[in-house]
């Protein structure tokens, strides 16, 4: 809903910058969702006074007119209206101005050039008049903005009002809680009529209503107002109704939106002469009956819909919207106002079933105060008085057959603190209640709270609990169960992504005890200064063998390599994920997470239908590039020749993360293999998981924008002297322009008799793409003959073919 | 002319439904009713024919056509289906030969079981600690209010390192350490290594694991405890089962207890498993002790908590049958690979 600051300012003193009062209703459970500056949609549009209308040259309707804005020089503007003349003031807007969504621009009609537009009333949307430029009345110096014109310098404030709330669907209603936010009062408008226009008929000699279903309309006002003038409103009318997003129509209809969005109850005006022998019936409609709405649809009705009926025919859809046959017309003279209330269960069924909502179906499905009409209903009269001349009729028909009384709600002061962990004193919580317009009757320290008949949504205890919470204000509510954060879950998270993904891959997870043997060492050909050899001495071990704790969990994996052998298993994958313990002087030792893993015998199984294969170093590679894709950290991740003695020679890598070792992995050395009794062939790896847990980058998730351009792949076979590495070659390549070259990758590599001694032939394949075009032959040619140039030109390669 | 029809008719309907393939069937088409075919030559003496017989024989021709076409199609169809039948024959598999075999691994059971009651404790709100395994004398004893001649302390129970350190006895250090890192609310469980100088038996090993959970809060209270060990042996072994509680003496909790729970294998009836009681004994349990969070610079009488500590390797074993602990730590792959 929308609402205008100036007009929400009548009825409560607010003296705070708008973004702060905003910011409070936010808090205060009344979410604004957008604030605009009204008179903003007028900017660039000033008063201009006309200094000359001449005649346009080429053509007999456009005039070019000299128009005054207040600035160096008048502006030349063509206009079409034929009411233009001399000495006019007019609005016109300027270049950059908006009407509606179209954007004024210097523009040249017929050869001549036209800075402006002078506007209509139309085109400015006050009215749908267009008949001429809107002529200004008054004295106003050339360059006033338009909008101080209209006298429209008001914010709008979009709040979000919850179904709950149906009495904040108006200013006074905000005005309320306005108040009660900021423990100020609030008034509601004087209400009186011109006695000297007061009709001396009663209404109820004139009007006649029946309500045939009190469960569907559990009150009904009329009143009859006589002899009214249906015209434009005022324009404080129309600016308001504007503001809050309504259009105007004419002073009635205008008057009844208006009421709407100041009380926030829907009324409806009905001509007096169509409501046949002036008797209004509020009846249930017959099955198969039809009724033309205000929107010139025609409906067909079910017993199940509420109509406003004479004794002929339905006059309206009760509480939706209002029929054709007794609108209110330019000729309309005497007219009846209906204030009523509906039961809002009825309303929404009626509004989904013929799928036809209306500001009026909206309130009324909410549910509005029935005990408010009178109030309702005479400051309509007032405000149509007011816009439309005319006698009021005394008194108002009040059919209002079981009166609707406040609900009554115990409150105990106890529960309330019981659920919001306060200690509020009941003489707090007193003026809390009183503040709401609640009824109060003290026991003890509990209260009776009856209920004003405007807060449908308060009927039980929780409810007013809650209606103290939000005075008592959330922010002071202190939060009690905010546990501290303790543990750490990237660590567990990514023990669990080794210890699954490698169970996926086939390996099988082994637990061993901490102790170790002094021996192992020797065993693993470590030299004496290695840092594996950094113990921790136990003082009263179980015998030697388990006499320090262990550096390594190598030697136990090996253990569990023999054993299994001994089982005549050849082919099998082990790890064991767990604590290794380094000597810490002074301090508590370091306990850091090791994985060990070892591939024993074939790494492809016999197969019918293929041979099986050896395990092999880049089969461990491999493994450990798809556990660092899974750890998100492949980018980071280099690979060197590693010197651990227990490896052969050439035949074993480190493992870095970004340059800080993490770990080996390699073939075994056969005589380490015999130290632990294993004949077979076997390949380990070896990562410390806390070194690398400590230096891994954070790096999350981010989707990108799947590339809609497609990728273009060139091979290039190259002649590379040995000791040129692949990843050099690869790294080269890819950094010639990383934006466009989303992948390389060897295919194919050949060592024979056409290739020199100490050389070998890689082929590689490139994938070209970019994200911003579809790539051409003629610029990938231009590219790769560049590559081609530099590998030649760095590495002394030869190009064997593209 | 008739009779000419009639013969070419005849034949026509004989040999197209014997034909062996669609080269064949092709010819015969050719044959009869290609351009140089004798039907074709008839239709192009139909001019020479009488007024009355025109029609006759011109409708004659038309139908033999027709339906020569009819039989060469329906011949075709026949033709494609025998040799998709006959290529779908050639290319069946024999569906029992052997998949690809994917390896795949397994935990072990022990951490297996140890994922899992991590993954309970996160469900009821709890966070995963973790504390050192070599431990001082402080943490491991003098802070838990273990007094001095606390056999526990013994050489004989506990490991000692050269440098005065200890493997810890329990996950209970853990609770110290938390306590002295962290404010209330406290709500925790440790799982980790432990070791006691033992000589490995069927329900011995110097190295087993255990976890702790601790809770520290206003207003935690005994039956907080019960709850809370109660829904997690009902998650655990099932809805059958449920705990109790045996006064008993621990130096860092008052009042302390023992913890059975109903026997999973027999629900209480008596057997092997529960060694006829009915339960199986699982932890100890209590109110953290006031010293205890005086120790740690808690407010005791505005604080108060509770802690318990289950052996995982117990658990592991209950729930899979297992009688020997050592089995656990033998890494025999006859053993591990049950646990796929």
């Amino acid at each position: 809903m929308k609402i205008s600051y100036n007009w929400l300012k009548e009825f409560v003193p607010i003296d705070l910058p708008i973004e702060e009062f905003c910011q409070k209703l936010t808090m205060y459970g009344i979410e604004v969702e957008n604030i605009i500056h009204f008179g903003d949609e007028y900017e660039n549009i000033v008063v201009g006074k006309i200094v000359s209308v001449k005649p346009h040259p080429k053509s007999d309707h456009l005039s070019v007119c000299l128009v005054d804005v207040g600035e160096n020089k008048p502006l030349s503007v063509i206009c079409g209206a034929p009411n233009v003349k001399e000495n006019q003031n007019v609005p016109l807007a300027k270049i950059g101005a908006m009407l509606g969504d179209f954007k004024i621009k210097k523009a040249k009609l017929r050869g001549i050039e036209s800075y402006g537009v002078i506007c209509s009333e139309k085109e400015l949307g006050i009215s749908d008049d267009h008949s001429g430029i809107m002529v200004l009345e008054g004295e106003y110096n050339a360059g006033t903005p338009f909008a101080e014109v209209l006298k429209i310098d008001d914010y709008v404030i979009d709040v979000e009002i919850t179904p709950n709330r149906p009495d904040l669907l108006g200013m006074i209603g905000i005005a309320r809680e306005v108040a009660v936010m900021l423990d100020t009062k609030y008034t509601t408008p004087k209400i009186e009529f011109n006695p000297d226009m007061s009709g001396k008929q009663l209404t109820s000699e004139l009007l006649s209503v029946e309500i045939d279903d009190p469960e569907l309309c559990p009150r009904y006002c009329g009143r009859l107002i006589k002899n009214i003038t249906v015209k434009p409103s005022p324009g404080w009318v129309q600016t308001r109704l504007k503001a809050v997003g309504l259009r105007p129509i004419n002073n009635i209809v205008d008057i009844t939106n208006y009421i709407l969005m100041e009380y926030g109850h829907p009324l409806h005006a009905f001509d007096y002469e169509n409501i046949s022998e002036n008797k209004i019936i509020v009846r249930r409609a017959k099955d198969g009956e039809k009724i033309e709405l205000l929107d010139e649809q025609i409906y067909t009705l079910s017993s199940q819909n509420l109509v406003i009926a004479d004794n002929e025919k339905p006059v309206a859809l009760a509480g939706i919207m209002g029929g054709v046959n007794s609108s209110i017309l330019s000729t309309t003279k005497d007219i009846v106002l209906e204030c009523a209330c509906f039961n809002p269960k009825n309303i929404r069924a009626t509004s989904l079933s013929l799928n036809l909502e209306s500001d009026s179906s909206y309130r009324f499905e909410r549910g509005m105060d029935p005990n408010r009409l009178e109030e309702v209903i005479d400051r309509t009269a007032q405000l149509i008085q007011l816009t439309a001349g005319g006698e009021i009729c005394k008194g108002i028909v009040d059919v209002y057959p079981k009166k609707i009384l406040p609900k009554k709600v115990f409150l105990r002061t106890q529960r309330v603190n019981h659920i919001l962990d306060t200690k509020l004193q009941p003489y707090t919580i007193k003026s809390y209640l009183l503040k709401f317009e609640f009824t109060i009757f003290e026991k003890g320290e509990n209260f009776e709270v009856t209920i004003p008949t405007f807060r449908p949504d308060l009927e039980r205890e929780i409810d007013i609990i809650e209606e103290i919470a939000r005075c008592y204000g959330y922010k002071n509510i202190h939060s009690k169960f905010s546990l501290p954060r303790i543990e750490d879950r990237q660590k567990r998270e990514t023990i669990r992504k080794i210890r699954s993904h490698l169970v996926n891959l086939g390996f099988f997870e082994v637990c061993n005890l901490s102790f170790a043997s002094p021996d192992v060492f020797d065993k693993l050909n470590l030299p004496k200064d290695d840092y594996r050899r950094n113990i921790i001495e136990l003082a009263n071990p179980l015998g030697e063998q388990f006499s320090i704790l262990r550096t390594t969990l190598i030697p136990d994996l090996f253990s569990n390599v023999a054993l299994n052998l001994s089982h005549k298993l050849e082919h099998f994958k082990l790890f064991e994920l767990n604590n290794v313990y380094f000597k810490n002087e002074n301090n508590l030792p370091s306990e850091q997470v090791s994985l060990t893993g070892v591939i024993v015998g074939d790494f492809v199984p016999k197969y019918w239908n293929s041979k099986s294969q050896l395990s092999s170093f880049f089969d461990v590679k491999g493994i450990l590039e798809s556990l660092f894709k899974i750890l998100h950290c492949t980018h980071y991740i280099s690979f060197k020749k590693s010197d651990e003695p227990f490896y052969i020679t050439g035949q074993s890598s480190d493992v870095l993360l970004n340059d800080v070792k993490i770990g080996s992995y390699g073939i075994l050395k056969k005589d380490v293999l015999s130290n632990f009794e294993i004949k077979a062939h076997a390949i380990i790896f070896d990562i410390n998981v806390s070194t690398l847990l400590s230096h891994i980058p954070h790096e999350e998730i981010y989707y990108k924008e799947v590339i809609k351009f497609p990728p273009v792949l060139r091979d290039i076979a190259i002649i590379v002297p040995q000791g040129i590495s692949v990843a050099e070659i690869e790294t080269t390549i890819n950094s010639f322009n990383p934006e466009i070259i989303k992948n390389v990758s060897l295919f194919d590599v050949y060592k024979g008799s056409q290739i020199r001694e100490n050389h070998r032939s890689l082929a590689f394949s490139i994938t070209f793409q970019s994200d911003k075009s579809t790539l051409t032959d003629k610029y990938i040619d231009k590219l790769f003959d560049k590559i081609v140039k530099k590998l030649l030109k760095k590495y002394k390669i030869e190009l064997r073919h593209r | 002319m008739k009779e000419e029809i009639q013969t070419l008719r005849q034949k026509a309907l004989e040999e197209i439904p014997i034909c062996k393939n669609l080269k064949e069937l092709e010819s015969l088409r050719i044959k009869f009713l290609g351009r140089k075919s004798k039907l074709s030559s008839l239709l192009g003496q139909i001019g020479q024919l009488s007024k009355e017989q025109r029609p006759i024989i011109g409708d004659l021709l038309n139908q033999t056509k027709r339906e020569i076409e009819n039989q060469i199609s329906e011949r075709k169809d026949a033709l494609l289906l025998e040799t998709q039948k006959k290529k779908i024959v050639k290319q069946e598999l024999d569906i029992s030969f052997p998949g690809r075999p994917i390896e795949i691994g397994a935990k072990h059971p022990l951490f297996k079981i140890w994922e899992e009651i991590e993954d309970i404790f996160i469900s009821l709100g709890f966070e995963i600690a973790e504390g050192p395994e070599i431990e001082t004398e402080y943490y491991n004893f003098d802070a838990l209010n273990t007094p001095e001649w606390h056999p526990a302390r013994n050489l004989s129970d506990t490991f000692y390192l050269k440098n005065g350190m200890l493997l810890r006895t329990e996950t209970s250090p853990v609770q110290i350490r938390v306590m002295e890192k962290y404010k209330p609310p406290i709500r925790i469980i440790a799982p980790g290594r432990c070791y006691r100088n033992d000589k490995p038996d069927a329900s011995h090993s110097p190295v087993f694991h255990q976890f702790e959970a601790l809770v520290v809060d206003v207003g935690i209270t005994f039956a907080d405890l019960k709850g809370t060990l109660d829904s997690f042996v009902k998650r655990l072994f099932g809805d059958k089962t449920h705990s109790r509680f045996r006064p008993h003496f621990f130096p860092f909790t008052e009042p302390s207890a023992e913890i059975d729970i109903l026997c999973i294998n027999c629900n209480g009836k008596g057997c092997k498993l529960c060694k006829n009681t009915g339960w199986l004994e699982m932890g100890g349990a209590g109110m953290v002790d006031p010293e205890v969070l005086k120790q740690v610079n808690y407010d005791s009488e505005k604080y108060t908590g509770f802690a318990f500590g289950l052996g995982i390797d117990r658990i592991t074993m209950l729930r899979y049958g297992i009688h020997d602990i050592r089995i656990l730590f033998k890494n025999d792959l006859r053993f591990l690979q049950q646990f796929v």
